[in-house]
């Protein structure tokens, strides 16, 4: 126990050193274009002091305004920022809060605002970028960076949460099911759905390799089925892949997610690191309710298995169940046994 | 899409001097000579016979700090010798949502015949493309800062400065 504690921890501290030394990168390279090529003549430096409007001068903005305009930046993407952390916070209360009624609210606002309004969601693009080193500028992508960061935040903390609220298109499948009958339902057999969760694996494995070969991220569409929300791409063999994607859906619940999600391997990877995790009683060695009920095929047995775990709160909700979870029966039989016992005395 | 990308590339640096000769006259149809590249900025000049018709330089070169989503943008940028702007060609991005923002002609198109003194802001005097504004707004930047930059080297900036 206290290895794997201790390998954690390290995994942990690995991650926040490599955060910090992108970081770093990031924030030099964001500043302003007047840190130029070394070597490079200084004589086009951008930020400069405030020159006095002259005959003969190109008078530029740049060179007018004598402040850095970080301000100026930040105001700019003041609303994109605030949606981005409002839509956040109803994401994680409703998470906090264990609400099917809020959980239900956050998915909506999922599909409309990140999905239908903002369409940038986080991506295996951005996978690929993290493999090549290429990520936006952080001084004008702060709303985008706000969200990578509490997807990467909350996966190490709690595992695919992203998955399971953020994610509009995870989000869309889930209010699919929510909708769809419950008879036309495929219920896939328990041993052929722990292998198909590998299938995600491979997908991640095969377009990593082919990114770093080809240095083309534009196999994205083929593994994704996110550009749904603008359509803009609308070749012959794309659409046929979406469009057997969703009718898929509609019987296999949450299909993509489950088993061909290459962002959700990823962020499956990472939630090996998992800080918080989902209780379990004794119990449940024995007990098979969450099992049942769980509709990510990711308890088996006494095991929560994190890669496949979105955080859906089902058996969590269980688990507090007073009149369902055995562990709240066996305690209410055991506390009235030795009531009656000191009855009788 | 692939294959054009591949193409493009391909072409690039294969086919040479060609597609560069073509690509300079899409920037200043009525040159006749180019000189060769230098300079610091590293520049073409386009000439009609003696007469200078302006500069030709990749965005790459001249803001070299700039990206988008997959890396920087490489666009190839054409410029008078009063400040205007004759046109860009995009040459080569790994951008994924480039196919749709930065690729169709009407984005080179609202560029030509802009002034280097204009504003170059997303959503003011360039059209915002939504779901593609981390390759729009990166693309807008490193076409303002190198116009700018090669204007401020090169060119003679107007003797009456600018009613703003």
């Amino acid at each position: 126990m206290t290895t794997v504690r201790r390998r954690r921890f390290l995994i942990v501290l690995g991650l926040a050193a490599a955060i910090a030394s992108a970081a770093g990168t990031l924030s030099a390279t964001g500043s302003t274009q007047a840190t130029s090529n070394v070597g490079q003549k200084p004589a086009f430096v951008l930020a400069q002091a405030p020159a006095p409007k002259e005959e003969g001068k190109w008078n530029f903005d740049e060179e007018e305004e004598a402040a850095p305009t970080w301000a100026d930046d930040i105001r700019a993407q003041a609303l994109d920022i605030t949606l981005v952390a409002a839509f956040s916070a109803l994401a994680f209360v409703s998470f906090f809060r264990k609400s099917v009624r809020l959980h239900y609210v956050s998915l909506v606002a999922s599909v409309v605002y990140l999905g239908f309004y903002k369409s940038q969601l986080i991506s295996i693009v951005n996978v690929f970028g993290l493999m090549g080193g290429n990520l936006p500028i952080f001084r004008y992508n702060l709303g985008w960076y706000l969200l990578a960061a509490i997807t990467a935040i909350s996966t190490v903390l709690w595992g695919r949460v992203y998955c399971g609220r953020i994610c509009a298109f995870g989000a869309f499948t889930q209010l699919v099911d929510a909708i769809v009958p419950k008879r036309w339902r495929v219920n896939i057999p328990r041993a052929i759905e722990r292998r198909a969760s590998w299938i995600k694996y491979g997908i991640l494995a095969s377009v990593v390799a082919y990114f770093l070969i080809t240095k083309d991220p534009l196999i994205y569409p083929y593994v994704e089925p996110f550009w749904m929300f603008g359509l803009h791409l609308r070749t012959p063999v794309l659409l046929t892949l979406l469009g057997t994607l969703l009718i898929t859906t509609v019987f296999v619940r949450n299909a993509y997610c489950r088993f061909l999600c290459p962002l959700g391997a990823f962020l499956g990877i990472v939630s090996n690191l998992t800080v918080f995790r989902i209780k379990r009683w004794s119990e449940c060695s024995t007990c098979r309710i969450c099992e049942k009920t769980c509709e990510w095929g990711a308890i088996q047995g006494p095991r929560i298995v994190m890669t496949e775990c979105v955080r859906c709160d089902d058996c969590e909700r269980l688990y507090a169940d007073t009149k369902k979870c055995p562990h709240h029966l066996i305690l209410i039989r055991k506390a009235d046994i030795l009531a009656r016992r000191a009855a009788q005395q | 899409m692939l294959s054009l990308l591949a193409a493009s590339v391909a072409l690039t640096t294969a086919g040479g001097q060609s597609t560069a000769d073509a690509r300079l006259k899409r920037l200043f149809p009525t040159a006749t000579t180019f000189s060769p590249k230098g300079g610091d900025p590293p520049h073409i000049k386009a000439f009609n016979g003696e007469t200078l018709l302006g500069y030709a330089f990749w965005t790459t070169e001249l803001s070299p700090l700039e990206r988008g989503y997959g890396g920087p943008i490489v666009i190839l940028l054409g410029m008078d010798t009063k400040g205007i702007l004759t046109g860009l060609v995009v040459i080569e991005h790994h951008e994924p949502y480039g196919d749709f923002s930065i690729e169709p002609p009407a984005f080179a198109a609202q560029f030509k015949g802009k002034d280097v003194r204009d504003p170059f802001k997303l959503g003011e005097d360039i059209d915002a493309v939504s779901r593609a504004t981390i390759t729009m707004s990166s693309a807008v930047r490193t076409i303002r800062a190198s116009a700018r930059r090669m204007a401020r080297s090169y060119l003679t900036p107007p003797s009456a400065s600018p009613s703003k």
